[in-house]
């Protein structure tokens, strides 16, 4: 019995004593790591959008956007997440967007696990400068030489499904985006 | 469907040893022969899928609820020991010859890094209970899978005149490289 | 207690002479830097647990030694994740979930098992700071040699000039495996064992 109620006491006193410490540990970093990811964000906010001086945040439906406004206030655009299946892994995305959502403004990647050297290369300047001013009064879309027509986007030599699923993935959003009330009142008010 | 594919990518396209490093350890010590590779995968796959489906539990109902999310890794290692010493006891008793053959890897399954890091990445990923247990089951075939590929192949290579540096560990992670490029052809096989 | 120091970083070096902690290994030396941090990370956890494991040692019945350690590692590790995710967020999405698995690292363990439950704390502290270091060693030639190869730098410095095109397989599963094969059997060489 006395064997039993030492094992069980010490297991008690090293969880007890581990709780405590991860706890004490967790609170004093749980705060930090939230501020860090909170930059990322924003760099990535202000890297597509590149006059934004400042942003709103806003969300509908389960969806949060981000609205950039230059020195005065005025909105200027919007940005937003969005995610898809890539080639490797899921692959997250920054998208900004002129505020009549007629003009990608530019994308960032936040998170991918493409092939290195291949569908990697959409974190590249190459793959993103494509998207600055990019007409998306339709849906954008891919091609294998250089484009020729408003909304063309040319493909990754040996990186096709990463560079499709990025393309996929922002027409999806913003297609949903476009439905959101939020965004209904925002494109008619003009504001 | 997604569940299929989910099963697919992470047997082939996402394999636990050959894509995510993760099952060194006995890959390398139990891949020399069939039957140990293939019982020591059978064993990993069932403590595996259990491991799924509790971790997914104790995250869901206490860690998520509570708000103590810093308590994952120390709970999770503590059902992942849990769920091996008592596969040890259910083999002893019930299946011995497999008991035996495993010997001392048998309770190394608890540090098996591929058996905590499942659970980790279905965390990660966001799985629900059902993903979560393919997702377990599918992890433990894919790292029988390679296991016994392995087994297959240093069978083979037993006859054969190794250069001495590469006797041993050294041929076995030069046939790792190899499969691994192998299994990469897999990619893009399903939508992840 | 030289000794107990000096076996862990080549006699009986975990990676390359007891093919142990393979997981991280493989995993995270993508460059010098990632290995460096993984191997600090590790020696961290290691000589922390030796430290708690060894003073309690007289304390822990034995049968549940293991359930104790785990504990403990697992404590460590997690004060690690969360320290590198405040600090260095960075490098901690670099090693992603490898981090955690520092806890089933069977380094660590073996060691608690072998050695810091058995003897005085001067001796465990010297045996996981050698076992440590002797890792964080293998890490960085394994991330320095990936590196290298991938694109031309170690540590981020060039070394090979815009000559050198990349080898993108070194940063991928199959190239891992092949250059610590090298890496092993010239150790082997080298060190005139069998």
């Amino acid at each position: 019995m006395n064997q039993i109620l030492k094992m069980v006491l010490v297991l008690t006193i090293l969880g007890l004593i581990s709780g405590l410490v991860l706890s004490l540990v967790s609170n004093y970093a749980t705060p930090l790591i939230h501020k860090n990811e909170q930059e990322a964000m924003e760099e990535a906010i202000y890297y597509v959008l590149p006059e934004t001086a400042n942003y709103e945040t806003k969300t509908a439906n389960g969806k949060t956007l981000y609205v950039a406004k230059d020195e005065g206030g005025t909105p200027i655009g919007l940005a937003f997440t969005a995610s898809g299946s890539g080639y490797q892994g899921t692959i997250k995305l920054m998208v900004g967007v002129t505020k009549d959502l007629e003009k990608v403004k530019g994308i960032e990647i936040l998170e991918s696990e493409e092939t290195p050297g291949l569908g990697g290369k959409i974190r590249g300047e190459n793959f993103k400068s494509q998207f600055r001013d990019l007409v998306a009064r339709q849906d954008l879309t891919l091609v294998k030489a250089a484009p020729t027509e408003p909304g063309e986007v040319q493909a990754i030599t040996g990186a096709t499904i990463s560079s499709k699923t990025v393309i996929n993935t922002i027409n999806k959003e913003i297609n949903t985006i476009k439905e959101l009330d939020v965004v209904k009142d925002f494109l008619s008010s003009g504001a | 469907m997604e569940l299929f594919f989910i099963f697919i990518a992470i047997v082939l396209t996402q394999n636990f040893v050959l894509h995510y490093f993760l099952g060194i350890c006995p890959f390398l010590g139990v891949s020399d022969e069939m039957e140990g590779a293939f019982g020591m995968g059978i064993a990993t796959t069932f403590v595996m899928t259990l491991t799924a489906i509790i971790t997914w539990n104790i995250n869901h109902f206490i860690l998520e609820a509570f708000n103590v999310e810093f308590l994952e890794y120390v709970s999770f290692i503590l059902v992942i020991a849990s769920l091996v010493q008592l596969v040890e006891m259910f083999l002893k008793k019930y299946v011995p010859e497999l008991y035996q053959t495993l010997g001392i890897y048998l309770p190394l399954i608890t540090t098996n890094c591929a058996v905590l890091g499942l659970a980790l990445f279905m965390v990660l990923r966001d799985y629900n209970f059902v993903q979560s247990a393919i997702f377990g089951f599918g992890a433990g075939v894919g790292f029988t899978l390679a296991l016994v590929i392995m087994a297959g192949i240093r069978g083979e290579l037993e006859e054969e005149a190794i250069p001495k540096p590469f006797r041993g560990t050294g041929i076995t992670l030069l046939t790792a490289g190899l499969l691994a490029l192998a299994f990469m052809g897999f990619s893009g096989l399903v939508p992840v | 207690m030289t000794k107990d120091f000096l076996k862990g970083l080549w006699q009986e070096n975990p990676v390359f002479v007891q093919v142990l902690g393979m997981c991280p290994t493989l995993a995270v030396t993508t460059s010098l830097i990632n290995g460096l941090s993984m191997g600090l990370a590790t020696t961290f956890v290691l000589v922390a647990s030796g430290l708690a494991i060894s003073s309690l040692r007289k304390l822990i019945p034995d049968q549940v030694r293991i359930a104790s350690f785990m504990i403990i590692i697992s404590s460590f590790v997690t004060v690690v994740k969360l320290l590198f995710e405040a600090h260095i967020p960075s490098i901690s999405a670099q090693l992603g979930p490898y981090l955690p698995l520092i806890v089933t690292n069977c380094i660590i363990l073996g060691r608690q098992e072998a050695f810091a439950s058995k003897e005085p704390v001067s001796r465990s502290l010297m045996d996981a700071l050698g076992m440590g270091l002797g890792f964080a060693l293998a890490l960085v030639i394994l991330g320095s040699v990936r590196e290298l190869f991938y694109q031309g730098t170690i540590g981020n410095l060039e070394i090979l000039g815009n000559w050198y095109k990349s080898m993108v397989i070194m940063v991928q599963p199959a190239g891992a495996f092949i250059s610590l094969s090298l890496l092993v059997a010239l150790f082997k060489r080298i060190s005139g064992k069998e």
